[in-house]
């Protein structure tokens, strides 16, 4: 193993990443209590810089650091600076919350770097414990996280929810991770590949630990049957935690799972082909209950944990149709996770910005936004649009290209079920968009829904200006404006012409798929 | 060239910056829909001069052998579902082509719009939902253009249906009104039933050719590969979607009802643009049509037996603006035709001096009506007094349809019937001649009657009738000039332009061709047209009391407009409404409460359990998570072994 510290400068982002977050904590301190906006102006701009130093550093290096266990190549690069940008987003988002609702912002901002910390080294993990590590550094800066709202008994509940099943899933997933290398001696991937494919070490033991790891991996993806834990933390956690969750963590899972089956299992063929129903079964009951438990959903969080679980069920579709030397759809499950992650940023930036006015969470308080909040009704029903599946959305473009990318791979039936489960999931979607366009305002006078709600901009034209001054919300702040921009634009952007980013996320999966 | 594709996208950025700032823009937002038309207008002369100069050499353009003409084409990759050059991949692309047919479309509709949008200003001020007007205006020209640049059928498919939007939006803008509500939702309804036509022809060639683009589709056609029974039933179904938009019968009904929507929106959707694109995708796809020969022919006499049907319509009605519709509907009937005997160049000719002329009648039309508020001509007459401007300009849009020399409509009728009647059968001609008379009587009745007949001694208006205000006078004066003066691009000039039989054409270059014979004798007609309505509706020398008492019964018949209207209500009361209560019946009770509500219910049962099951009850999650890995793990355990 020669020089364990040489290229050390590899790791410039993370080493920097790690002071940034120490210099939150610390300048915190410091910071009076009105002063404490300027702790996400240092955040921000500070993983601002880290993207921009990430891509200019380690553009078109492929290396490996501590003899394997890490990797600097182009799939860590694409998630490090996806990661870093949704850190940016979601904190921009959570200014005006904190300031209104949380105590401590200091602590936030801080442990929120340290969870993209821990996403980072997910992506990068080349080996068991390593990603494990990173895993629970993630992992708990989310326990913290979402217990952040101390004063509320139900972030309270979320929290030792999440914490206790949490424990459980990595006692799980560490067993499983002793009976991996009890039987195979290993723990990085490349070496589970070579001993699979020699057949050494292959007995009921790893069976039995590689289903443990994939049980506490499930439970961090939220895939059915270890989702239980999603909609009770959803609905506790604050708006802007849900929205990390359901976006960060998420793609972070995925980002460890894509590489470890890709470079770990995919490759050994004749294993892999037997143990791909496996997770196509798990995938597809994923899909049906996220869907159709959504339908029955009355508070927005639990709406949006059981619609993430849907889409979790999409993704493990990818991950079942994975195939070796073939990145289409290791790209579609990559564009899926961008796409999803940039439109649910939308609908989590507008819920926020409902939330912070009204301290509403539940799908009837949106009665009337059309009217009460023109434009957040828009961006909300563009969300949600595009969630459902519907062209030129980003939701069309990830859709259609993960699909057809499983369907080629040979689960046509998985690709149909997909599109059959999309389809139930539009019903939830527009009930969220008749709410908005359809129901009168609370309060408001009956003739202002009379009859043409199928065209939006009119009635808000017409009665936008003078709406029940109870009702009406004011216009979000700056900052979630600038988010439900960025987003919207992605959304479209990734709607009409994703051809440049799937040039990119195509070098990403080149990366951990060697020979396509 | 390549910045054609600005054209709509401007007015697509336009429509929702006014939908959501109108209130707080300058104007409401009209200027900024009049500005991206503008540029949009501005950018058609740079495509066009770029086009011009542009040879088969050029980078992107080449001469395209199913139609003769240069054509040029960009594209940019939507995405590929796969990498490029697998078997399997599926690639989409967003792309344009430029070619003589689009440039033209392109420039009528930019001016068009730009001048009915200018002309809104002064119709339209002080309206409620001003801003909500324009941001429509912005979005119909958005997907107009688009439609007109379209390379693909599916682009211009989804174009297609969002201008069927956009005119069901406008016509029932004033949404107040029972009559507009229930105008816009035929129209709607009655296109639709077109469109499903042409989407199942578009499937059908996509299944042939293997994709939506049309390069691909006439190219297969002319080289004769294509299935000739595929071609006939395409392009007979893609026929039903044209016939559906231009109001071809008997799909014509909800023209005239449509005209419920402000009356520049008539002018712009329901004269020279929307209504045209059936006749554009029928030019469009041309290759096809003529690859058919079957479909051609009934071209030819859906266009014909609408003409026919519509201009006498025309003569009957009492309603300014639907004499006008129903005057549409016959030139786009005679359009139509002119596309079945092959006189592609005549075609196209029509529908610009056309779309000039009638956009120039509308806006009249409107001019009146804004100040007289009476659209009943039985209530109108002596105007020329009262609005000397709009008399000028309506009698020069209404002689320039009527076929009177050198004005725009004389040129371009002409090029019709030459091509009639050396395309068809002896009957076409015959009948196209009847058609141009009665279009001339029509004219000539309503300008005669509205501006120069005795006025109605009964009408007292409550405010003096005055002349349309500048906003409004402008655009009409400058299409004014069009409908005067577009005829001449017909010429071969001296120097490079050789008239736009050398510029618009299908295979062969057609030089200025003049039949002497009809054109002496459509002159002939219509001057006797003019003078006959001249002697009866405004010297009141002739009277028609004898005719229409010995023709009572085929009046009424004309009057009642043929009982189309009644039809349809016998076939939705008698047919539809019984079958759609069947199939509501098993709507409700099998794909509602069984497929739809039974899952969501159980769903929701299932929710209210696990709810129930979830309560402080952490173990439990626990529990299901252990249970699920001893799956997991057997299921394992039985593929492994």
């Amino acid at each position: 193993m020669p020089g364990l510290t040489e290229n050390l400068l590899l790791l410039t982002p993370e080493f920097a990443l790690t002071g940034l977050a120490l210099l939150v904590l610390a300048v915190d301190l410091f910071l009076p209590e009105s002063r404490k906006g300027w702790l996400a102006l240092i955040s921000i701009v500070g993983l601002l810089g880290l993207a921009v130093l990430s891509v200019v550093m380690l553009q078109g290096r492929e290396e490996t650091l501590y003899g394997g266990l890490l990797a600097v190549d182009r799939f860590a690069l694409v998630f490090k600076v996806f990661f870093l940008g949704l850190g940016v987003l979601i904190i921009l988002s959570s200014v005006d919350f904190v300031r209104k609702h949380l105590s401590h912002p200091g602590e936030f901002y801080g442990i929120l770097l340290l969870s993209i910390l821990g996403m980072n080294f997910m992506a990068q993990a080349r080996e068991l414990l390593t990603a494990y590590i990173a895993l629970e550094l993630l992992s708990f800066s989310l326990y913290v996280l979402t217990a952040y709202a101390r004063s509320n008994p139900k972030s309270n509940e979320a929290g030792l929810k999440y914490i206790i099943i949490g424990a459980f899933s990595s006692a799980l997933l560490l067993y499983g991770l002793s009976m991996v290398y009890s039987s195979l001696g290993t723990t990085s991937f490349a070496a589970i590949r070579d001993a699979l494919a020699s057949g050494a070490g292959a007995g009921p033991t790893l069976w039995v630990g590689l289903a443990l790891l994939i049980v506490g991996l499930g439970f961090k993806l939220a895939a059915v049957p270890f989702h239980m834990w999603a909609p009770d933390v959803y609905e506790g956690a604050s708006l802007p935690v849900t929205a990390y969750l359901a976006i960060g963590s998420k793609a972070a899972a995925f980002a460890l799972v894509l590489r470890l089956f890709a470079e770990g299992i995919v490759p050994v063929v004749d294993i892999w082909s037997r143990w791909q129903i496996i997770v196509a079964v798990m995938a597809a009951v994923t899909m049906l209950v996220g869907n159709l438990v959504a339908l029955a959903q009355r508070n927005l969080k639990r709406l949006m944990a059981y619609s993430s679980i849907g889409h979790v069920g999409f993704l493990l579709a990818g991950i079942a149709a994975l195939g070796p030397g073939d990145t289409l759809v290791a790209n579609g499950i990559i564009l899926y996770l961008v796409g999803y992650a940039v439109t649910s940023i939308v609908v989590f930036a507008a819920l926020i910005a409902f939330f912070n006015h009204t301290g509403q969470e539940e799908i009837a308080d949106l009665a009337g936004l059309a009217d009460r909040q023109p434009f957040l009704a828009a961006a909300l029903a563009i969300g949600m649009f595009s969630l459902s599946g519907l062209p030129i959305f980003a939701g069309f473009t990830i859709k259609f290209y993960l699909f057809t990318a499983v369907a080629r791979a040979g689960f046509l039936w998985l690709a149909a079920l997909a599109v059959f489960a999309s389809f139930i999931s539009l019903y939830y979607y527009l009930q969220v968009i008749r709410q908005m366009y359809i129901q009168p305002a609370p309060g408001a006078p009956p003739e202002q829904s009379h009859g043409h709600a199928a065209e939006p901009p009119p009635d808000s034209n017409a009665h936008g200006a003078a709406p029940d001054a109870a009702s009406a919300i004011p216009s979000p702040g700056w900052r979630l404006a600038l988010v439900l921009g960025l987003g919207l634009a992605g959304v479209f952007w990734l709607g009409v012409y994703p051809a440049p980013l799937v040039a990119i996320i195509e070098g990403a999966s080149r990366a951990i798929l060697p020979g396509g | 060239m390549e910045l054609a594709w600005l054209i709509p996208v401007l007015s697509f950025i336009a429509f929702p910056i006014i939908v959501f700032w109108g209130k707080r823009l300058p104007g409401g937002g009209a200027p900024l829909a009049i500005g991206a038309i503008a540029a949009g207008f501005a950018l058609f002369w740079v495509a066009l001069l770029g086009f011009l100069a542009a040879t088969p050499d050029t980078e992107h353009c080449l001469t395209d052998a199913a139609t003769g003409t240069l054509a040029c084409n960009f594209q940019r990759a939507w995405f590929n579902a796969g990498l490029p050059g697998l078997p399997d991949s599926v690639a989409l692309s967003w792309g344009m082509t430029i070619d003589p047919l689009a440039l033209a479309m392109l420039g009528m509709v930019t001016l068009v719009a730009l001048m009915v949008q200018i002309y809104s200003l002064g119709y339209m001020k002080g309206d409620p939902h001003f801003g909500w007007y324009y941001a429509c205006h912005a979005l119909f020209a958005a997907a107009m253009l688009t439609l007109v640049l379209a390379d693909s059928f599916l682009l211009l498919y989804v174009a297609w249906e969002l201008v069927g939007a956009c005119s069901y939006l406008l016509i029932g803008f004033w949404h107040e009104r029972p009559a507009a509500r229930e105008a816009a939702k035929k129209a709607f309804i009655v296109t639709r039933l077109g469109d499903v036509g042409l989407l199942l022809g578009i499937l059908l060639l996509w299944r042939e050719v293997g994709s939506f683009s049309m390069t691909a589709a006439f190219e297969l056609a002319h080289s004769g590969e294509m299935s000739h029974g595929v071609a006939t039933a395409s392009s007979l179904l893609m026929l039903l979607g044209a016939m559906g938009k231009s109001a071809q019968f008997p799909f014509h009904v909800w023209l005239p009802d449509a005209m419920e929507g402000p009356t520049p929106v008539s002018a712009l959707i329901h004269a020279a643009t929307m209504v045209a694109a059936g006749v554009y995708l029928v030019a469009r796809a041309f290759p096809i049509f003529q690859y058919s020969g079957d479909a051609l022919m009934a071209v030819a006499i859906v266009g014909l037996v609408t003409a026919l049907m519509a201009s006498t319509i025309a003569l009957t009605s009492t309603d300014l603006k639907r004499i006008l519709a129903y005057s549409t509907i016959s030139h786009l009937g005679l359009m139509m035709l002119s596309l079945g005997a092959g006189g592609y160049t005549a075609a196209l000719f029509h529908l610009l001096a056309h779309g000039f002329s009638k956009a120039l009648l509308f806006l009249g039309a409107g001019s009146v009506l804004h100040s007289t508020e009476q659209q009943d001509i039985r209530h109108m007459g002596g105007l020329r007094k009262a609005m000397p401007l709009t008399a000028l300009l309506f009698s020069l849009g209404a002689m320039s349809l009527g076929g009177i020399p050198i004005l725009a409509g004389f040129w371009s009728k002409d090029e019709v019937l030459s091509a009639v009647s050396h395309g068809l059968h002896p009957v076409f001609i015959v009948l196209a001649l009847v058609t141009a008379l009665l279009s001339a009587l029509y004219m000539a009745r309503a300008m005669f009657v509205v501006f120069f007949g005795p006025s109605p001694e009964s009408e007292h208006h409550d405010h003096p009738v005055h002349d349309a205000p500048l906003a409004m006078a402008a655009p009409m004066v400058l299409l004014g000039v069009l409908a005067a003066g577009f005829g001449l691009i017909s010429f071969n000039w001296p120097g490079s332009f050789g008239g736009i039989g050398s510029f618009l054409f299908y295979h062969e270059p057609e030089g200025f061709h003049f039949t002497w014979w009809l054109g002496i004798l459509s002159t002939i007609l219509a001057v006797a047209a003019f003078a006959f309505g001249y002697l009866v509706y405004v010297r009141k020398s002739l009277s028609l009391e004898g005719f229409r008492r010995s023709f009572a019964p085929a009046i009424r018949v004309v009057e009642r407009k043929y009982y189309v209207d009644e039809l349809y209500q016998w076939v939705v009361d008698r047919v539809v409404m019984v079958f759609s209560r069947f199939i509501a019946l098993f709507d409700r009770a099998v794909v509602n409460d069984v497929l739809v509500n039974g899952p969501a219910n159980s769903a929701r049962r299932l929710g209210v359990a696990m709810r129930l099951h979830v309560t402080g009850h952490v173990y439990s999650y626990a529990l299901v998570m252990a249970l699920g890995a001893a799956a997991l793990a057997i299921l394992w355990w039985w593929r492994v072994a």
